[in-house]
């Protein structure tokens, strides 16, 4: 299904480099203020992302989780604590970065190639009009919006615009991804399909991910580390590694029985999570 | 069985020839009727008669004496709006960008705009006599409000989200404002020029109504300050007809814009 053409090369088979820190937050807060109040959405949070790795953030909403990727972004400073990558501290929007956030950003006045294709436009990433067609005709392939080319995002379903969004990061190929929920407007057997797919290139591209979800089957497929978040103020409940191979098949591994326990495991960390979020929420009306 | 056509899909579709040759007869009877009325029932001095209208268009067409009207008003309006509209959209953007002063300057700014701008006409025509420059500044005072307040409200519509999703793949400022705050805040122009055109055509007419010497609502005042109705009712015929000729067109073009390119 994916033919993409490689914008880095691919890297060279033999030893393994040590991986580098690629993204660390170090003792991170944050503190929001609304209607006079401030709430502390984020506590004490510490993560160190190795280049190439795949880590998933779970925990109920509005524990903070989307929080962390702003700061990654570039998009959020934290109120205490220092945010770097590749070991610079993170002080403007941060183009390394592919960010897909949980509402999808597409320009409404734009086709779905259009949007698609906008990175192309870009007086970084300029592009001859050949290539351009070229990659975003595949992009639109993989994502499996063929068809739609020249619809709108106000004409699409809330599923196409979030996969229209997906393409739109992935064409450029960013070495790391911050993905927010990108799955959650999806029907279940697209969502299977599109995550081997994200797999499928992670892995090829070599990209450091940070991915976003109330998902806990969906972190535990595809990730290679998952931290589990308390619910408000955002802390780190506690973390785990996957073990799986990689490159990693995601429709078979859900069928192994060290799947199942390792998603066990974490669930009963994350159940207390959702029932405290849950009572806070009632109480909080 | 059912009458009429209840099953939406069995509605005939209407036959536009038909139609028009509808909304001619209809003309046609209303005129007639007119003509009848006038005289019989209410006498002509109120509501002047069909033919005698149609003779005094006549003769200003044909000594050539409507032109200089016609002229005097659509040179007023279009000078008075493009003043208003360039100056309005300036206002809003250079305003919508600097959140800080808009917020010291709004209340003034309501204040103004709350104002009926016809008060203004008086000073306006203090500052610079009778003639075109006083009607032209009092259509502008109209017009710049309705486009200051459309630019605002399009600055402020400009979606955070989109500009940071452009910042993030690296996109310069100047690239931003060519991708996404101006085609965000062109929708909002377009219904903004789109209603003011309205508004400064009325107000065309009202400033040459009150201080002017020609202009179609100049003729209207002076033939009504004559007890010439046939003379006001021709007036407001030929005015009828420069605004359908520039507010038809503009609901045409606005058919056929594609809605989901414009809104959100």
């Amino acid at each position: 299904m994916s033919h993409l053409q490689l914008i880095r090369p691919e890297p060279a088979t033999g030893a393994t480099p040590a991986r580098r820190r690629k993204i660390s937050l170090d003792k991170v807060a944050v503190d929001f203020t609304t209607r006079g109040k401030t709430f502390r959405a984020v506590d004490d949070v510490t993560i160190e992302v190795p280049e190439m790795q795949f880590l998933a953030l779970v925990g109920p909403s509005g524990c903070g989780k989307s929080t962390v990727l702003n700061m990654v972004a570039g998009l959020l400073a934290p109120s205490e604590g220092s945010v770097t990558y590749d070991g610079a501290p993170v002080e403007a929007a941060n183009t390394r970065v592919g960010y897909m956030t949980q509402k999808d950003t597409l320009l409404p006045w734009r086709s779905v190639a259009d949007n698609i294709g906008i990175a192309f436009e870009l007086r970084c990433r300029k592009a001859n009009a050949a290539e351009r067609r070229e990659r975003v005709a595949e992009m639109i392939d993989l994502v499996g919006l063929k068809g739609f080319e020249r619809h709108f995002p106000a004409e699409l379903s809330g599923g196409m615009r979030k996969r229209a969004a997906l393409a739109r990061m992935l064409i450029y190929e960013p070495e790391t991804l911050l993905l927010d929920e990108p799955f959650a407007a999806l029907d279940a057997q697209l969502r299977i399909l599109m995550q081997q797919e994200l797999l499928r290139l992670v892995e090829r591209r070599q990209m450091t991910v940070i991915l976003v979800t109330h998902d806990l089957e969906e972190a535990v497929l595809m990730a290679d580390r998952v931290m589990v978040f308390t619910s408000g103020p955002g802390r780190i409940r506690t973390e785990r590694d996957i073990p799986f191979e990689r490159p990693r098949n995601a429709m078979e591994l859900r069928f192994r029985p060290e799947f199942s326990a390792i998603h066990e495991e974490l669930w009963s960390e994350l159940k207390d999570e959702f029932a405290a979020s849950v009572e806070r929420e009632r109480r909080a009306q | 069985m059912w009458k009429g056509s209840v099953v939406r899909n069995r509605q005939k579709a209407l036959n536009p020839r038909v139609v028009l040759v509808q909304q001619l007869a209809f003309l046609i009877l209303l005129i007639g009727a007119w003509q009848f009325v006038s005289g019989r029932l209410i006498p002509p001095f109120y509501i002047s008669n069909p033919l005698d209208i149609a003779g005094v268009i006549w003769k200003w067409l044909a000594d050539g004496s409507i032109w200089v009207h016609v002229r005097s008003t659509i040179v007023t309006l279009f000078m008075g709006y493009l003043v208003g509209a360039a100056l309005g959209i300036g206002l809003g953007l250079a305003l919508g960008l600097s959140p800080r002063t808009e917020r010291i300057v709004a209340p003034f700014i309501a204040a103004l705009y709350g104002l009926p701008k016809v008060a203004l006409l008086p000073l306006f025509v203090i500052f610079f006599g009778i003639g075109l420059v006083s009607k032209v500044a009092l259509v502008a005072s109209v017009v710049i409000f309705l486009l200051f307040y459309a630019t605002l409200a399009g600055v402020r519509d400009i979606d955070r989200d989109m500009i940071d999703g452009l910042r993030l793949m690296g996109a310069s400022g100047e690239e931003i404002t060519r991708k996404v705050r101006m085609p965000a805040i062109l929708p909002w122009l377009y219904t903004g020029l789109r209603t003011s055109l309205g508004y400064a055509l009325t107000t065309t007419v009202v400033s040459e109504a009150l201080s002017s010497n020609r202009g179609l609502g100049f003729l209207i005042e002076y033939s009504a300050s004559q007890f010439h109705s046939a003379g006001v009712f021709a007036a407001v015929v030929v005015l009828l007809v420069l605004s359908s000729a520039i507010m038809v067109p503009l609901g045409m073009l606005e058919r056929r814009s594609k809605p989901t390119r414009l809104s959100h």
